[in-house]
């Protein structure tokens, strides 16, 4: 029996720095890696412009963004086994109320009754705070309609997905835009670069803007959620939920408080999406959110979480977002068509699940040839 | 190992024409295991022919062989003088060989009928002639007895997993077949439906066709197989015709060693009362109560459907009670779902593992401390150093082997599954232990492992309540024995001594009884309770 080792004890654990490198990056995300690296290099043989600062900080960077958040917030939803449809609608809400809080110091509700929130008025931070809480409490609206009224999750945000669209409307003061525009403070979340300064041009670059607020934000969030996904007992709750929550019940865990958790999580980061539109469209507008759940989900699939859950990470979703930057950024620099782009992101798609399942399935001979007997 | 009988060499003058299948010499190997090792045997028509043997034994394998799910890596089979090669099931099905398995393929949304009629519909033109069908499956079912089992239009989904089979059955049946498999047909049956399973094969038997009948119940066997085959470890050890053989022979050769050598126990029981349940009632139970001690094993026995498993889960609070009370310590604790029955000592490791004990994509490490995960994290971070570290502390303890701590679990064997899903809850440190089939598809050696350490927690002062159909494993562990029937208890006795009969009559008292009861009723014109 080539089984019988005894199993590795924790002292054994002295690895080497590309191993360690890998680790981190995670095995299983090694061929998005090099998909990337891939596409890069054919991108750049084509056309070098786009290792330009001016492409990478200024194009790049800022349109994975809204996508990448979603992104994020949908791979705990999705690695727990579950989906969330409705994050885009979320975002619309989020973009609206954020915009309202900070031009008018007050949150309209459906009904065009207002609740008055003036120490607000023209806060930056407290808008983001509206935007996020706005984009939890959604998220605790389709926790619950998953967990206590038991509806299937693509069936619960597809339909939240449309009530939230309306809700959108429903809390923009007489169904119209927000202009956020008289807040500077609010807009330098768009058009905001760290270190606009710095000495990169040295390096051999030009055009060196800074790094743009907004991809700050992005890889802050990514941080985050990496951490909760795989450190924290929640992120490992995600896991075992998404791989059998029959079992994961049995060991103790509350599943309704933690899936209401998880879409809270979801809902977060929408919310926060949608009050960086607002920034960015300079408008808290009821349609700004409107089918971004199809890139984010794609883009989390494409990471390589699986479809019946228990697998993905936050690593993968970000570099697949990336890659699909990438592939959009370097076609509009080749100038192909956005119709042809959308045809190779869709294919993309269907070629990385399949590979996945080719793999998954040639793993699976490999298993029962073993446990047979 | 002393072998109390040779493999019989089976007759060798195959008559051309005679429609034997001889299986000769058949090997078939895994990687780490030999799951056949020279296996020759004839399968004759007009006969049953029982294969038995525990779990591993190469049973299965060898039934995937004959349905073409696997190809032998040497032998043959031969049906007079031609030599068969299936690619799949196809091909087996072609050449008269029918397998059905425990589980059989049905299709959901459509009924019975059409279930069985599957892939050759009766048409009129494009359309389905359902006249046609409905009355050609009323006519088969008819035939056999099944028509009130099986109801013709009740949906494939709605099907108990005994119908489904009888479904399968009736494919088979209509089909023109030779050989015909049977793998556990009854374990699922109520004996009503299992009387006329057998009237089934014994009316297949007398047109000729060869039944292979795969079952664990060995006085069953006794009554309908002509010749009984017996595998261990893949290898053949005994052909005999049956009515030579009785219980204990076919088990010690089942076994190979004598069951005392498994059960290792050094009683521990105390005086302190550790789990009560007092008058349990809940869609299944009818007023249950009991008590475990501290260093107790009480095993609870009962046939399929007694309640067992869901006393466990009502107790764990995985299913509801609607009334009736739960003590640990002497403390009443109210255990709304199984996190609060952790919070009060209790652990639970389920009777199907990969269901519901595992999740399977995840580490070896992971499955370990998922019950005491909150308690390895400050400030909601994991401490993974100690987690790693209790992982392999209990992983060594229980000898689980696993190339690493990150061993995705679904990989492991059986054996080493169900260590795992144990290591679980030894590491969540509780006062009482629930085992349900605790070893369900596990080889011999690693239930000897568990059955030790069993012994051992017993020994360490835990009150361990055992759910086995295994009679051995309940007789061989048990100081205490209780036994289950329609969600109620039917009788206490003691571990040692008692015999497999004592615990079979009260397993099936009530059953003999109502039964008794409803052909009076009956014979008195219908008159019911």
């Amino acid at each position: 029996m080539s089984e019988t080792q005894p199993a590795a004890l924790p002292g054994d654990e002295r690895v080497s720095p590309i191993r360690r490198v890998i680790n981190i990056v995670g095995v299983d995300n090694l061929s998005l890696v090099f998909a990337l690296i891939g596409i890069i290099a054919v991108i750049v043989w084509l056309q070098p412009l786009f290792l330009s600062w001016q492409n990478l900080m200024n194009s790049l960077s800022q349109s994975i963004v809204i996508v990448g958040l979603l992104a994020i917030g949908e791979t705990v939803v999705i690695v727990a086994g579950m989906l969330d449809i409705s994050v885009g609608s979320i975002a619309s809400v989020a973009s609206v109320t954020a915009a309202s809080a900070i031009t008018m110091g007050a949150i309209t509700m459906p009904g065009d009754f207002q609740i008055p929130l003036p120490f607000i008025q023209g806060s930056m931070p407290a808008a983001i705070v509206v935007g996020i809480l706005t984009g939890v409490a959604l998220g605790v609206i389709n926790g619950l309609i998953v967990t206590k009224l038991h509806v299937n999750p693509i069936i619960a945000t597809l339909g939240t997905l449309a009530a939230f669209a309306g809700l959108a409307f429903l809390v923009a003061p007489d169904g119209k835009p927000v202009g956020v525009v008289t807040q500077p403070d609010f807009t330098w979340l768009a058009t905001g670069r760290l270190f606009p300064d710095a000495p990169l041009p040295a390096l051999g670059g030009r055009g060196w803007t800074g790094v743009p607020i907004l991809f700050l934000v992005f890889i802050l969030v990514a941080g985050i959620y990496h951490v909760i996904m795989k450190y924290t007992d929640f992120g490992r709750a995600v896991y075992a939920i998404g791989g059998n929550d029959v079992a994961a019940r049995l060991a103790g865990m509350n599943l309704t408080r933690l899936k209401i958790g998880m879409y809270m999580l979801c809902g977060a980061t929408a919310g926060l999406a949608g009050v960086l539109l607002t920034a960015r469209t300079t408008s808290g507008n009821p349609i700004n959110g409107v089918g971004f759940e199809l890139q984010a989900i794609t883009a989390v699939f494409l990471g390589g979480a699986a479809t019946t859950g228990g697998k993905g990470t936050i690593v993968g979703t970000v570099l697949a977002v990336l890659l699909v930057g990438v592939l959009n950024n370097g076609m509009n620099l080749l100038g192909v068509g956005t119709f042809y782009q959308r045809v190779a992101l869709g294919v993309l798609l269907i070629a990385a699940v399949a590979l996945a399942q080719w793999r998954q399935a040639r793993a699976e001979r490999a298993r029962t040839r073993t446990a047979a007997a | 190992m002393t072998l109390t009988a040779l493999p019989e060499v089976p007759a060798a003058e195959p008559t051309v024409g005679s429609g034997v299948l001889e299986i000769r010499g058949v090997s078939k190997a895994f990687p780490n295991v030999q799951a056949l090792d020279d296996v020759s045997l004839d399968v004759r028509p007009g006969e049953v022919l029982a294969f038995l043997g525990e779990n591993g034994a190469g049973k299965s394998t060898l039934l995937k062989i004959l349905n073409g799910d696997y190809q032998p890596d040497v032998g043959t089979l031969t049906i007079d003088g031609e030599e068969l090669h299936f690619a799949n099931p196809r091909e087996a099905r072609a050449a008269g060989i029918r397998v059905i398995y425990q589980e059989p393929e049905i299709i959901p949304g459509v009924d019975v009928a059409e279930n069985i009629f599957a892939g050759e519909l009766p048409k009129r033109g494009p359309f389905i002639d359902r006249r046609e069908l409905n009355r050609r499956t009323a006519a088969e079912l008819a035939e056999y007895g099944f028509e009130k089992v099986l109801p013709r239009g009740r949906m494939g989904d709605e099907l108990s997993s005994a119908q489904r089979q009888l479904v399968e059955i009736m494919r088979a049946v209509k089909s023109k077949m030779r050989i015909l498999a049977l793998d556990e047909p009854t374990s699922s049956l109520t004996d009503d439906e299992v009387d006329r399973l057998f009237a089934l094969v014994r009316r297949l038997k007398a047109d000729g066709v060869a039944i292979i009948y795969v079952s664990h119940r060995l006085h069953e066997i006794l009554q309908l197989a002509d010749r009984v085959a017996i595998l261990r470890d893949g290898k053949l050890v005994m052909v005999s015709q049956a009515e030579d053989l009785t219980e204990d022979e076919i088990v010690r050769n089942m076994v190979g060693r004598d069951l005392g050598e498994v059960f290792d126990r050094h009683p521990a029981a105390s005086d302190r009362v550790v789990l009560e349940v007092h008058d349990i009632k809940s869609d299944w139970h009818k007023g249950v109560s009991f008590d475990i001690k501290a260093g107790e094993i009480v095993g609870f026995a009962g046939l399929i459907g007694a309640g067992r498993s869901e006393l466990a889960k009502v107790i764990f609070g995985e299913l509801p009670m609607t009334s009736g009370s739960v003590s640990i310590e002497g403390c009443e604790v109210h255990i709304g779902q199984p996190s609060n029955a952790i919070a009060e000592g209790i652990g639970f490791a389920p009777e199907d593992r990969k269901r519901e004990g595992l999740v399977l994509v995840r580490s070896v490490m992971e499955n370990t401390t998922m019950a005491i995960l909150r308690r390895l994290t400050r400030f909601r971070i994991v401490q993974r150093r100690l987690e790693r570290q209790i992982a392999a502390d209990y992983v060594e303890r229980l000898n689980v082997r696993t190339p690493s701590l990150d061993q995705e679990v679904g990989k492991l064997s059986g054996g080493n599954q169900q260590k795992v899903v144990l290591a679980r809850w030894l590491a969540a440190k509780p006062k009482v232990l629930i085992l349900d089939e605790p070893t369900r598809g596990i080889d011999v050696g690693a239930k000897a492992e568990i059955y030790r350490l069993i012994d051992a927690l017993a020994n360490e002062g835990l009150a361990i309540m055992l759910i086995s159909s295994e009679l051995p494993e309940v007789l061989g562990m048990s100081d205490r024995i209780i036994v289950m029937q329609g969600g109620r208890i039917t009788g206490e006795l003691p571990g040692p001594g008692t015999t497999e009969k004592q615990v079979l009559e009260l397993a099936m008292h009530e059953h003999l009884k109502a039964r008794r009861a409803a052909a009076e009723a009956a014979a008195f014109g219908g008159e019911k309770e």
